[in-house]
């Protein structure tokens, strides 16, 4: 049963993931992936699930959040046998009706001892629930738990990455919406994007793309504004000098991409530069741009290695190798959704058609 | 650090009483406090070409969610989700680990009825013998609390008792089960003890640890209205709602007419109560695992206690003849090795739970 546990933030937060992000009905069946350490968040949810009268579907596990196969498992397990879920699984995924991950590592580099052929079959397995997911045919929401390892990998002590966590998620969404609101409507339409700081000029166009105000609802903390760019139309050069670039446990730093006609022409990287190739060479999709966003959570303000949170900083903008969110228009595919984030305070600019709408990170509009 | 025992341990559960095929999915249903076995699971159960369809809970005497549970209107506390069901319908095996917490929540009595519900909802299919299951024990804190030894004392004693040669096991209790077979009468002397009862046209199983882990033991259904006599149960047991000690009953035709406890009675009460089936005798075995030379308040264990009878009130085994139904199975066990005797027919063949040639 319920830890015991005094501090009323995971409750008030279950209550938010239940109620506004996942918006649970009665006979829904709504699966829950955690590690053990998000046991406080766990049993809160649980609850908070059966007070609206629906099921749950615990899934403990140990292994990395990203795949929903279990790691121990997926180290020794024939090949064959790892690019698609047993059928059971598999029905399930397609079957249920909500889907709520905690992240909440014992270890932020789990799973990083899976050697690529294995990584790109269980990616394959995860294709089926992706796809669901990009498509909203599910209702699914991703929500951080302070872990030590968190923390650590935060550069913060436990006390003080739980209030950063609890911070950036516990706030009043109906307020954020509102201010999102102004954004989505400047860049709703846009022709021409452009993205200019050090080492950086890239143009990219939503013409015909509705962006999507991220208000409390699929990523927690939550708070940006996103849109799948036209596929064809990412061109120029983007250099992430501020931060690294972190997927599946890698930190890769330095990255630098160059764009034509929305494909990935040149990549390199001061560090991790074989780790980089390799995703990009996942499959097609891997070298188009699924995502930009725009990160827009005034909680968040520095750099913690945890790109639910890094994507969020108020004044930094990403953009997502790999694929798009068919919601959002996008039609993009790919096994791959990596999400690399350029930070805009330092220098930078940010236009629509033309217009300056944010300088150093703040916005004009 | 990684224990060589957690390794053969988890042999055994996926080889002996699994034995999967590649492509099966097997349900490996546990807690937390059974981590490392349920990892060395998995990648046994990968090694073989099978799925591990794992299902971690918190430590609940069984391993399902208590939280939702406790917190669930009632009619849809009681049901699995439609998802659950379909698994349990698919699944090739099943592996249950009990590996509870220490401090266990009390759940109130629609909260214990559907945690019933759930636990016979993932046993059914592997209790029929549909698919191979099997349902074990992981040494952790509270069983370690509850027999009263260090968690390192509890897994020698854990692992000497279930890690033998089973095959040679399964030999040395086929004679047991001959003469079971054989007999019509039972008779069970000892202290405070002198119990008749039929096995007249019932037949006996030996569990040579491919139904339950460990196994050890031989047993039956005796028929029903056979049973008179009194019986003293020496070794604590623990019912659904408590530890029950000394327990001592007296049968007339088959029915508990007399039923005391020097600890515990009103748990011996209720559980008589249960229904009409839980005054009657579903199952008689002989315990003959010599790994188990001690009670540890754990019926898994203690009924395979070499030297013991057990007598389990409520449900008997339709496959061995047994007629009984109940909601109840509780095993009790009486202790031979102190002064107690066990006659077949009239012929004493066990003496201070040793036997005699």
């Amino acid at each position: 049963m319920a830890a015991v546990t005094e501090d009323p933030r995971p409750g008030r937060l279950a209550a938010l993931l239940v109620e506004r992000s996942l918006d649970v009905q009665p006979g829904w069946q709504v699966s829950v992936r955690a590690t053990p350490l998000a046991r406080p968040l766990v049993s809160e949810v649980a609850k908070a699930i059966a007070r609206r009268g629906a099921y749950f579907l615990p899934r403990i596990h140990w292994g990395p959040d990203r795949f929903r196969t279990d790691l121990d498992w997926a180290l020794e397990a024939p090949l064959e046998l790892l690019s698609e879920l047993p059928p059971i699984a598999r029905h399930a995924i397609e079957t249920e009706d909500a889907r709520l991950t905690i992240r909440s590592p014992e270890d932020v580099h789990a799973g990083a001892e899976l050697d690529p052929e294995r990584r790109a079959l269980l990616q394959r397995a995860m294709e089926p629930a992706s796809r669901r997911a990009r498509s909203l045919d599910v209702r699914w929401a991703v929500v951080q738990y302070p872990t030590e390892a968190a923390a650590a990998e935060a550069r913060m002590t436990l006390p003080e990455f739980e209030d950063f966590v609890y911070g950036a998620c516990l706030l009043d969404w109906d307020a954020e919406e509102q201010r999102m609101q102004r954004i989505k409507e400047r860049f709703d339409g846009a022709v021409r994007v452009r993205i200019v700081g050090g080492e950086t000029d890239l143009t990219l166009s939503v013409a015909g793309r509705e962006g999507i105000v991220s208000s409390g609802l699929r990523n927690m903390p939550d708070g940006e504004v996103f849109y799948s760019p036209v596929e064809d139309s990412a061109d120029g050069v983007i250099a992430y000098s501020e931060f690294p670039a972190v997927y599946l446990g890698h930190d890769v730093e330095g990255v630098r991409l160059v764009f034509r006609e929305g494909r990935v022409v040149e990549s390199s990287a001061t560090r991790g530069e074989d780790f980089l190739r390799q995703v990009l060479s996942t499959d097609d999709g891997a070298r188009r741009l699924g995502e930009l966003g725009l990160g827009c959570n005034p909680r968040i303000t520095r750099f913690t290695h945890n790109v639910l949170f890094d994507e969020k900083i108020d004044g930094t903008v990403h953009l997502a190798l790999g694929g798009s969110y068919t919601y959002a228009g996008g039609k993009n595919e790919s096994a791959v959704h990596w999400d690399m984030v350029k930070d805009l305070r330092p220098g930078g600019e940010l236009f629509a058609d033309g217009e300056l709408v944010q300088r150093d990170g703040r916005w004009l509009i | 650090m990684s224990d060589a025992r957690v390794t053969a341990y988890a042999r055994l559960l996926v080889e002996r009483c699994i034995d999967p095929e590649p492509g099966w999915q097997v349900l490996v249903a546990t807690t937390t406090e059974a981590r490392p076995l349920a990892r060395e699971l998995s990648r046994q159960l990968a090694g073989r070409g099978a799925y591990a369809l794992t299902r971690i809970s918190w430590g609940a005497a069984f391993p399902v969610d208590l939280d939702w549970i406790a917190a669930a209107p009632g009619e849809l506390a009681a049901s699995l989700p439609p998802l659950e069901r379909r698994v349990l319908e698919e699944v090739d095996g099943t592996i249950f680990v009990l590996a509870p917490e220490r401090d266990l929540p009390r759940l109130d009595d629609g909260g214990a009825r559907a945690f019933r519900a759930h636990v016979s909802a993932y046993r059914d299919r592997g209790r029929a013998g549909e698919i191979p299951s099997v349902r074990c024990d992981f040494p952790c804190a509270a069983y370690a609390d509850r027999a009263e030894l260090t968690l390192a004392e509890l897994e020698d004693v854990f692992y000497d008792a279930c890690l033998r040669d089973w095959d040679e096991e399964g030999r040395r209790m086929q004679p047991v089960r001959e003469r079971l077979d054989a007999a019509r009468e039972v008779r069970i002397v000892g202290k405070g003890t002198d119990l008749r009862l039929s096995l007249d046209g019932r037949s006996a199983l030996v569990d040579d640890g491919h139904l339950n882990v460990p196994g050890g033991e031989v047993f039956t259904s005796p028929v029903e209205d056979s049973l008179a006599g009194e019986i003293l149960f020496d070794v604590p047991s623990h019912s659904t709602d408590g530890l029950v000690e000394e327990i001592r009953l007296r049968f007339e035709h088959g029915d508990v007419v007399e039923a005391a406890a020097a600890a515990g009675e009103p748990a011996l009460l209720r559980a008589l109560a249960t229904d009409a089936g839980a005054r009657r005798v579903g199952e008689f075995g002989i315990g003959c695992n010599s790994g188990i030379t001690r009670p540890m308040r754990n019926v898994l264990f203690d009924e395979k206690m070499a030297g013991t009878i057990h007598l389990a009130l409520g449900a008997g085994f339709p496959q061995l003849g047994g007629r009984n139904e109940s909601a109840l199975h509780w095993d009790l066990i009486k202790d031979l090795r102190g002064g107690g005797e066990l006659q077949l027919d009239g012929v004493v063949v066990q003496r201070d739970g040793e036997w005699l040639p």
